[in-house]
């Protein structure tokens, strides 16, 4: 083009002119390839890439390639998101899902059945609007959210709602809904089955008892009997004893909520029970006792008082009578702390998870022999959880065992007066 | 026009702030709803278990309601006096001024029904549980769910059906006042219980008419329409004269 130029100038002699008319034509026309590129970028659904030739072209597939690229993830996570929405959709459980000031941004099938919520009506709409239970309120602005929220819903039938918020992302919050209308009432039955049950025991076992003692006063008994007798009277006490506890823990179990309490004065405490040890026909040779005289424990003084004899009870059992017991009661910067110590056969390490279960036994000969009812720490693990407290047991096989309770720091206050 | 631009940003700011709160004021409003709610389950509970610890706690309670109006109160006016807003922002703080008095009062008749409950425990406990009051119980709290409900989706539909259930309502209340003088003819040792029931009765009574109300301001809110005095059939006509022939 530009050769063709320059003949024409070199035969009308003007060269500049000629070259410059040249250029000029060769930017007009880039210019309007550039004009029908930036055309099909913008209307590219529309028509087909342009035939532009040179360099041009290039840069078009490059376009192109880029493009496809682009669709193809696209379309890819499209695809994810939507799988996953349907895989949420199929849960038997609720899911909400909320944004930082607590609007519903989705929520599946269940959550709409199990909240009542309406269709797209509902998102945007804060999850506390709709959902108004005052439990509810404070339990999605508190900050604990380890454990579900149980909610009683229904009118007519008791149903039961659990309610548990998991955060995720930058302030999001996902809302998770289990309908446990039927673990609550299985739960609640075994609760009462046990109550009742060891309730009907006890009368028919009061009889056998009464029986017992009267046959074995009587002076005309065959000689040969009386060992026996004896022994079913020991027995008939043992079943007592477990009836006993059993009644006790489900009381327990029946109040759920934490005791407030009065002052209690654990010193005093230990001290009398120190004393009972010592009262028994066979007791360790030292029983100790290092207290912290002017702190009381806020808390029920009879549930305190079964958690710590139940303690001290165990370690008389198990320790012979060359042993040592140390009883200790002292308060620091985390609460109070009472501990029951004994030298007697310690326990294996891989027992110790296990020792608060009911009728769990650390060999099946040992403990009946003893005569517990198998229940004493379930009552001490009970009672501690009523007091927000906790149970930590620490022991070396043939040297002996450390129980001790931890109380928090709410619970300790200083003795009124000089105590 | 890089000064207009950073006004427009200002004013947007602005308006975004006040948008909060007005989700804020009617998110207390709901709260408050929810307490109240949670009131009157709890007092017709107590009535019907004669549960003297559940009915003294309702009692109890009843502070944390009045203290909630006030302080919605409050923040009410100061958005009146420092946003002065216009239409439906306007409309939306007239509502929930107007709706927390209703409120206030749906909770003053959760106490009553619950110092009746404690009354009413001390004699013997009826083998039905109050089942007439149960019914009613569960209408009129289902009354203030839904107003309670159309108030947080902004639902003039599930609005209009509130005043629809309070005519069943009243319908139930009668029937209790008939069958309470029944049985105080029959027997006058009953009559201090009865008279007991029909008061119950009469305070749910009230709470249906309050949860009506709250209804009310939601068509109010929504569409500018003061229904209250007004015939439902005239009411739907006027809404839908006004959408236009839209809905069927």
């Amino acid at each position: 083009m530009l050769g063709v130029a320059l003949a024409i100038g070199l035969i009308s002699g003007q060269v500049p002119i000629a070259l410059l008319l040249a250029v000029l034509a060769c930017v007009a026309w880039q210019f309007s390839k550039l004009l029908r590129f930036d055309y099909w970028l913008r209307h590219r659904s529309r028509s087909g890439p342009p035939a532009l030739g040179g360099a041009w072209d290039d840069v078009v597939a490059q376009v192109l390639r880029i493009h496809r690229r682009k669709r193809y993830h696209k379309e890819r996570f499209v695809t994810l998101a939507r799988e996953l929405r349907d895989a949420t959709a199929a849960l038997p459980d609720g899911v909400v899902l909320l944004d930082a000031r607590g609007g519903i941004t989705w929520f599946n099938r269940m959550a709409q059945q199990l909240l009542g919520l309406r269709g797209r009506q509902d998102v945007g709409v804060r999850i506390d609007n709709l959902l108004r239970r005052p439990e509810f309120g404070a339990y999605l602005a508190g900050g604990d959210h380890s454990r579900p929220l149980l909610l009683r819903t229904g009118e007519a039938t008791e149903a039961w709602l659990s309610l548990h918020v998991l955060p995720y992302g930058e302030g999001q919050r996902l809302l998770l809904l289990r309908d446990v209308t039927r673990e609550t009432r299985i739960e609640t039955m075994r609760k009462d089955f046990v109550a009742n049950a060891s309730h009907e025991l006890r009368s028919p076992l009061t009889v056998i008892t009464g029986y017992l003692e009267t046959i074995a006063d009587d002076i005309a008994l065959d000689p040969a009997l009386a060992p026996p007798l004896a022994e079913m009277r020991r027995q008939a006490e043992r079943m007592a004893a477990i009836i006993g506890d059993l009644l006790v823990l489900s009381r327990l179990e029946a109040k759920e909520e934490q005791v407030d309490g009065r002052p209690i004065d654990v010193a005093a405490m230990l001290a009398q029970l120190r004393n009972e040890v010592l009262a028994r026909p066979q007791h360790p040779a030292e029983v100790s006792l290092m207290v912290d005289p002017n702190d009381r424990l806020l808390g029920d003084e009879l549930e305190i008082h079964s958690a710590f004899a139940n303690l001290v009870d165990n370690a008389a059992k198990y320790t012979p009578a060359s042993g040592r017991i140390a009883l200790r009661w002292w308060v620091d910067r985390d609460g109070g702390h009472c501990s029951v110590t004994d030298t007697g056969p310690g326990i294996p390490a891989a027992a110790i998870p296990r020792l608060t279960e009911r009728f769990y036994r650390v060999d099946a000969g040992r403990s009946r022999a003893t005569g517990g009812s198998g229940l004493g720490l379930a009552i001490v693990k009970h009672v501690l959880q009523r007091h927000g407290a906790t149970l930590e047991i620490a022991s070396v096989e043939d040297r002996g065992s450390t129980f001790t309770c931890h109380f928090p720091a709410h619970r300790v206050v200083a003795a009124a007066g000089n105590g | 026009m890089i000064e207009t631009m950073e006004s427009s940003a200002r004013s947007q700011h602005i308006s975004s702030r006040f948008d909060e709160d007005l989700e804020s004021v009617r998110a207390r409003l709901l709260r408050m709803g929810g307490l109240v709610e949670e009131q009157l389950r709890r007092s017709l509970a107590a009535l019907a278990d004669a549960d003297r610890a559940l009915a003294g706690d309702v009692v109890r309670h009843d502070g944390e309601v009045n203290r909630m109006e006030v302080e919605i109160d409050g923040e009410c006016l100061r958005i009146l006096a420092t946003r002065a807003p216009a239409a439906v922002d306007l409309r939306l703080i007239v509502a929930i001024i107007k709706a927390i008095t209703d409120l206030e009062r749906i909770g003053d008749e959760a106490r009553k029904i619950a110092h009746i409950a404690l009354r009413l425990a001390a004699l013997e406990h009826p083998v039905d549980r109050y089942r007439e009051l149960r019914h009613l119980g569960r209408l009129v709290e289902r009354m203030v769910h839904e107003a309670l409900d159309a108030f947080a989706r902004l639902d003039v539909e599930a609005a209009l059906q509130v005043p629809q259930d309070d005519l069943q309502v009243d319908e139930e209340y009668e029937s209790i006042q008939r069958q309470c003088m029944t049985f105080m003819m029959e027997d006058p040792r009953q009559v201090r219980r009865m008279l007991d029931v029909t008061w119950a009765a009469r305070a749910l009574e009230r709470v249906g008419d309050h949860a009506k109300n709250i209804a009310e301001y939601v068509v109010y809110m929504v569409h500018g329409q003061d229904i209250r005095h007004t015939r439902l059939e005239e009411i739907e006509a006027r809404l839908r004269s006004r959408s236009g022939g839209e809905r069927p």
